[in-house]
């Protein structure tokens, strides 16, 4: 009976079975998988193993939260020289400054090896690695993630051999590949894993099943681990593994690769977009009072306009009305003969400043140390020419 | 005299060059990997594909790439051989020996030195480069030996036991490759090829320590000098080649920054829209921002604005490669964790270039302005004094400075551990800085009309010629002056300065007729329009301001509709108290010689001599034309000049209307000296890399062909040079422990010229700040036969000719007029002026 059913169940498949196919391809789901995992619980150091070209970390170090990335790898040195580029700080990363550190190490190793620099991680992804592990390996895998590195979430996935007859081969979903588990077996070791080591299991996957095929599960399983904490829901805010600091220092894996990339914690950064901040500020507050000062001087009736005094829409800061009325009750930009000077008071008040320095002694330190020549005397105001143009031409 | 006068007058202004974009634009054997173990802890890179066509083994890098290195393709120009008089010496003889420190640095190679070149094949064959790349380099024959490879080509330094070597390797899907690798090429060191390679080992070495490619040059990103105030980061680096210089292999580095500019494009059009109107905000808008190239900020990608689409907003959502459709704004977060904050923002759109020539509709890329920083200076930032004064201070260096980043990169390359690995895999050995003797050629003396002065300092002889009369004058008799109403009183006084400074020099100038017009530049064009007529000499023009459009229009105006010399003034020149009188005095001059006047001539021992300065640049309205400027002397004293401009339509600064320009000349010439010159020099300025060739076969011929043709019996001996402002050579001269720049008139012509070519350098013009950077000659041509010393010795007194300053400028005065002739047209004219300004410089 269920050997008919089965087959009923292939013939009926076969013509269809050129049509399963994965639009975003399936890996692709898998790395947004993985985005999402982040989006949603904002780990800050995240390591992955088994990387293998880096993809994964390349889609990973544009999120902010992330502070601290690690890819491990046994076979990194065929996959490595192609992706350093991208995983180094372009250009444009110097220019627009992270807010929060970021640092990027690749190491080469086993996912099945101990090392303490994997300890501590608030996210371990084992994305499509645990297929390519023999029994040996498999054995002793728990032990090092779950065990050992100890974070506070693990992500595995791993093929779902019950999709499988929907593909035309029969065999592995690749030579290499040790075993392919079907669904049942997956949570099987899934949640002994669990359970042995104190986390929670959940199971989902990418690559749903095609309508007429309801039962086989998704094309890749995955199983989301979390680990016990005392008081749950702030995983992320106890440190999973705060006490292996005791722990002597194992240093098994080979570090291939590092970066670190610039941000608003590293203090020179942090000076340069303040200040460029302050003077784009200074400069739009500038050309909205000079406008306005003609406007009066040419005597045309006052528009509406005119009203918000000073304030100058910036691209992309569209204060709110508290902003608004905050900045109007700080003191107002004025011009003494030449020069044209904007309170700090008033500064401090723009979103743009205020999201890079919190108080007005912060922000004087600062300026007065990248750009000095910028500063009154008393240091609380931030002084330009009136006329930038105003500076002597030669003649032609 | 601001600042920027001075720069102008002295000839070191540049024609505002394309926007510097910070494009891996590179250079396709940057593209090729070298490597020496299969270490891969570097950051050795691939920055570009390129397709890898199974290629003619023979020409390896150079012609399989579509842009290659073009300076390489210079250099196997060979000139000297053609050159009887200079083939066993082309060095010089007079003047004062000088021991000079150079930016060069001797690389030894053991005396058998080999390259052997291979060519690998794959069965299966392999689209992909990278797996071509990576099965290559993890093979264990091959991971310990010093190499390069392109994915088709391998360099090694040892040879391989075989001819031809197999070896398979399995690609981690499982497969078994077979690579065939066969012995093409022994190359000796001297090879051009194995220039190449050294080229490749030294951009890997670079890398090493940590300095990052952006188009041929390496910066250190972690040392930036930045300028918030014009929101600018400057990143230190330098640009290096390694080369065959007159006997020997050497490094050059010369220091160099990288310009990056801290600004969205959305920020650029935030500030213009307080600029102007609503009406023509997206008018101007377009005209300012299309043709830019800008850096995404999350990819690290150039690319072009072609055009900007008003309708689409961030919250439009587009189809992605896989056929869903998402939002500008979803798709950021999703991607790059980046929240656009105007959802108003339109979208820049750039086409893409298709890798394959097919006729497929070229995709285009949408990006959003908040994401895209503006790369390079705009025209408008470059004339910015403040601007460019900021960037100078940071970026000039004393020689003394310049020599102390250079000792460091030295240091870091002979200390690093990876650079000096790298090197002896090579066998290449990185040594000391090289040191050369120049000369420096006897000063000139400066002919007046009844004084001959010898300048305390040949860099500036305004002093010494106070109270000297000019060689020439015609009289200013009948003349305008045009001024707004309000600058009345500033144009009486200045005028009064000026024909007081007039008599001193022995230039009579009239009370002129003077008009005044309302201060806006339809008014002023319309007036010019009224009052000039051809019986006029000369229209001065004091304007408001320095916007382009009052200068243009007069100027288009009163150079080709109307041919009358004009002079324009800004009323803030007229308005600096206690300069009036120098600033007169050099209108003064100005005006003197656009009335076909001579101001002060140099000794020239050759009694029949014309030389021509020529000049190419590309238009700044119509991107396709270049504006060609000639520029000949007309009598032996050569002080009188013959100025013709012509604007032609080609893809390339190599001029094609030489032979009518030439001829013209010649006519002249004839016209005023009744015979024809027994000698032609022509300086060629403006020549790109890799021109050389084009020059020689195309416009060489030109020259010579309206030379032959001008006389039926003896015709004019003729000699073309290649002058060239830029070149990454650097000289200095040790002083009491320090370092200097050389004096005026420095000669070199020995150790860093090239053996091929007839050539040397030149330093004539001072530089009070900064290193100097000494003008590089090549003559490509000689008919003549001049003693080299005689060629040198001519080259440095026409430096001394150019009208517009009283001193030594980097380059022969005709050159010079030339350049300041086409900058001219190609900035405000447009079109050919008149022909009956020839005779006078009327473009000063």
């Amino acid at each position: 009976m269920e050997k008919n059913s089965m087959e009923e169940f292939q013939r009926s498949t076969v013509p269809r079975k050129n049509v399963i196919e994965f639009r975003p391809p399936l890996y692709k789901q898998r790395y947004f998988f993985v985005k999402d995992i982040v989006n949603q619980y904002k780990p800050k150091k995240v390591a992955d193993l088994g990387c293998g070209n880096a993809t994964l970390l390349c889609m990973l170090k544009f999120h902010s939260c992330v502070q601290e990335l690690v890819g491990v790898d046994l076979l990194m040195d065929r996959l490595l020289d192609w992706n350093s580029d991208k995983l180094s700080p372009s250009i444009g990363d110097h220019l627009g400054p992270r807010d929060l550190d970021l640092s990027i190490v690749l190491y080469r190793g086993s996912a099945v090896e101990k090392d303490s620099r994997l300890l501590g991680f608030d996210l371990i992804t084992c994305i499509e690695l645990i297929e390519h592990l023999d029994s040996e390996d498999l054995a002793k895998f728990p032990e090092v993630v779950f065990g050992y590195f100890s974070p506070g979430m693990v992500v595995i996935s791993t093929p779902n051999s019950d999709f499988n007859p929907l593909f035309p081969a029969s065999t592995f979903r690749n030579s290499d590949h040790k075993f392919e588990w079907n669904q049942t077996q997956f949570q099987h070791w899934a949640s002994n894993v669990a359970k042995l080591y104190s986390y929670t299991v959940e199971f989902t996957g990418v690559g749903a099943p095609p309508p007429w095929a309801k039962h086989v599960g998704y094309c890749t399983q995955i199983g989301i681990f979390k680990k016990k904490q005392p008081d749950p829901g702030s995983w992320i805010l106890a440190k999973p593994t705060g006490s292996r600091v005791s722990e002597p220092e194992e240093h098994a894996y080979q570090v291939v690769f590092t970066a670190s990339f610039p941000s608003l914690q590293q203090k020179h950064f942090l000076l340069f977009v303040l200040c460029t901040e302050v003077l784009k500020e200074v400069e739009a507050i500038r050309q909205k009072y000079v406008w306005i000062m003609k406007r009066k001087e040419s005597s045309e009736p006052e528009s509406e306009e005119d009203t918000d005094s000073g304030l100058v829409r910036r691209p992309g800061l569209f204060l709110t009305d508290a902003q608004v009325a905050q900045i109007e009750k700080s003191p107002k930009p004025y011009s003494v003969g030449k020069r044209f000077y904007v309170p700090l008071k008033r500064l401090i008040g723009y979103p743009k400043v205020n999201r890079l320095v919190a108080d007005v002694s912060t922000l004087r330190t600062l300026l007065a140390e990248g750009i000095p020549m910028r500063m009154n005397r008393a240091h609380t105001s931030v002084q330009i020419d009136l006329d930038p143009y105003d500076y002597p031409h030669d003649y032609r | 005299m601001s600042g920027r006068a001075r720069v102008r007058a002295r000839g070191r202004a540049r024609s505002p060059s394309p926007a510097d974009a910070p494009s891996p634009t590179s250079v396709d054997i940057s593209a090729s990997e070298a490597s020496s173990t299969g270490d891969f802890a570097g950051t050795s890179r691939i920055s570009q594909t390129h397709g890898v066509s199974p290629g003619d083994a023979r020409c390896p890098f150079i012609q399989r790439s579509g842009k290659s290195r073009r300076d390489f393709t210079d250099l196997d120009v060979c000139t000297r051989e053609k050159l009887a008089h200079v083939r066993d010496c082309k060095t010089g003889s007079s003047g004062v020996p000088v021991k000079l420190v150079t930016n060069l640095f001797n690389l030894d190679l053991p005396q058998d030195w080999q390259l052997y070149q291979y060519h690998v094949t794959y069965v299966p064959d392999l689209e992909s480069r990278r797996l071509r790349i990576a099965l290559l380099y993890n093979h264990r024959e091959l991971s310990n030996k010093a190499k390069a490879f392109d994915g088709v080509i391998l360099f090694l330094t040892q040879k391989l036991e075989e001819k031809v070597t197999e070896l398979s390797s399995e690609t981690h899907r499982g497969g078994t490759v077979k690579m065939t690798i066969t012995l093409t090429r022994e190359l000796p060191a001297s090879s051009s090829v194995c220039i190449q390679v050294f080229n490749i080992i030294f951009k890997k070495i670079l890398k090493k320590l940590a300095m990052y490619q952006i188009g041929r040059n390496f910066y250190k990103p972690s040392e930036p000098v930045e300028i918030p105030q014009h929101k600018l980061s400057l990143w230190p680096g330098f640009a290096i080649s390694v080369s065959r210089f007159e006997n020997r292999l050497l490094f050059t580095a010369d220091v160099s920054y990288k310009i990056l500019r801290n600004e969205t494009v959305l920020e650029f059009m935030t500030d213009l829209r307080q600029e102007t109107t609503m009406s023509c905000f997206t008018q101007t808008c377009e005209k300012r921002l299309l043709g830019l190239i800008v850096l995404t900020r999350y990819n690290n990608k150039t690319y072009r604005i072609d055009d900007i689409d008003w309708s689409v907003k961030p919250t439009h959502t587009f189809q992605k490669q896989d056929g869903t459709e998402i939002t500008y704004v979803d798709y950021y977060k999703q991607q790059y964790d980046i929240t656009l904050s105007d959802l108003n923002q339109p979208v820049l759109v750039s086409l893409l270039k298709t890798k394959r020539n097919d006729n497929t509709e070229p995709r285009v890329a949408h990006l959003i302005p908040e994401l895209c920083f503006l790369t390079g200076l705009t025209c408008q930032a470059t004339s910015d004094f403040r601007l460019m004064k900021a960037v100078a201070e940071e970026t000039r260096l004393s020689p003394l400075g310049r020599q102390q980043r250079l000792a460091r990169l030295a240091d870091d390359i002979q200390r690093n551990k990876d650079a000096r690995f790298e090197l002896e895999t090579w066998g290449l050995h990185f040594g000391c800085q090289v040191s050369l003797t120049g000369r420096v050629l006897p000063s000139e003396k400066i002919l007046m009309q009844d004084h001959v002065c010898q300048p305390a300092s040949a860099a500036d002889w305004s002093k010494d010629m106070r109270n000297c009369k000019i060689l020439s004058a015609q009289s200013l008799n009948k003349w305008l002056i045009l001024c707004s109403n309000r600058a009345e009183y500033v144009t009486e006084n200045f005028l009064h300065c000026l024909r007081r400074a007039g008599s001193s020099m022995g230039f009579n100038v009239d009370y002129p007729k003077i008009i005044k017009a309302q201060e806006d530049p339809a008014a002023f064009f319309s007036a010019v329009q009224k009052h000039v007529n051809p019986d006029v000499q000369l229209v001065m023009c004091i304007l408001p301001s320095n916007q382009k459009n009052y200068y243009d229009t007069i100027k288009n105006y009163l150079n080709s509709f109307c041919p009358v010399p004009s002079q324009c003034v800004l009323t803030r020149t007229l308005n600096k108290q206690g300069m009036m009188m120098s600033v007169a005095t050099k209108i003064a001059m100005q005006m003197a010689c656009k009335l076909g006047g001579e101001l002060w001539a140099v000794e020239i021992p050759l009694k029949s001599l014309m030389v021509v300065g020529i000049d190419a640049c590309k238009d700044e309205v119509s991107k396709g034309m270049v504006v060609v400027g000639f520029v000949a002397s007309i009598n032996p004293g050569i002080t009188r000049w013959f100025s013709r401009c012509i604007l032609q339509r080609t893809a390339t600064d190599v001029a094609d209307c030489l032979k009518v320009f030439m001829t013209g000349a010649l006519n002249k010439w004839y016209k005023h000296n009744h015979g024809l010159p027994a000698r032609i020099i022509v300086y060629r300025n403006g020549v790109g890399d890799g021109q050389l060739k084009t020059l020689i076969e195309y416009e060489v011929p030109q020259l010579l062909s309206s030379v032959t043709e001008a006389s039926a019996n003896t015709s004019s001996k003729l000699s073309v040079i290649v002058v060239r402002k830029k070149c990454t050579l650097r000289f200095c001269m040790e002083m009491s422990r320090s370092l200097q720049n050389p004096p005026l008139g420095t000669v070199v012509d020995s150790e860093a010229t090239r053996p091929d070519w007839y050539d040397f350098y030149l330093i004539s013009q001072a530089a009070c700040r900064g290193t100097v950077n000494p003008t590089y000659y090549n003559v490509i041509y000689d008919d003549n036969g001049l003693k080299p010393d005689h060629m040198q010795r001519l080259t440095f007194k026409l430096c001394h000719l150019y009208y517009n300053w009283p001193g030594l400028i980097s380059i022969p005065a005709p050159c010079q007029y030339a350049h300041k002739l086409t900058f001219l047209v190609a900035q405000s004219i447009h079109k050919e002026p008149s022909l009956e300004l020839a005779n006078s410089l009327f473009y000063l």
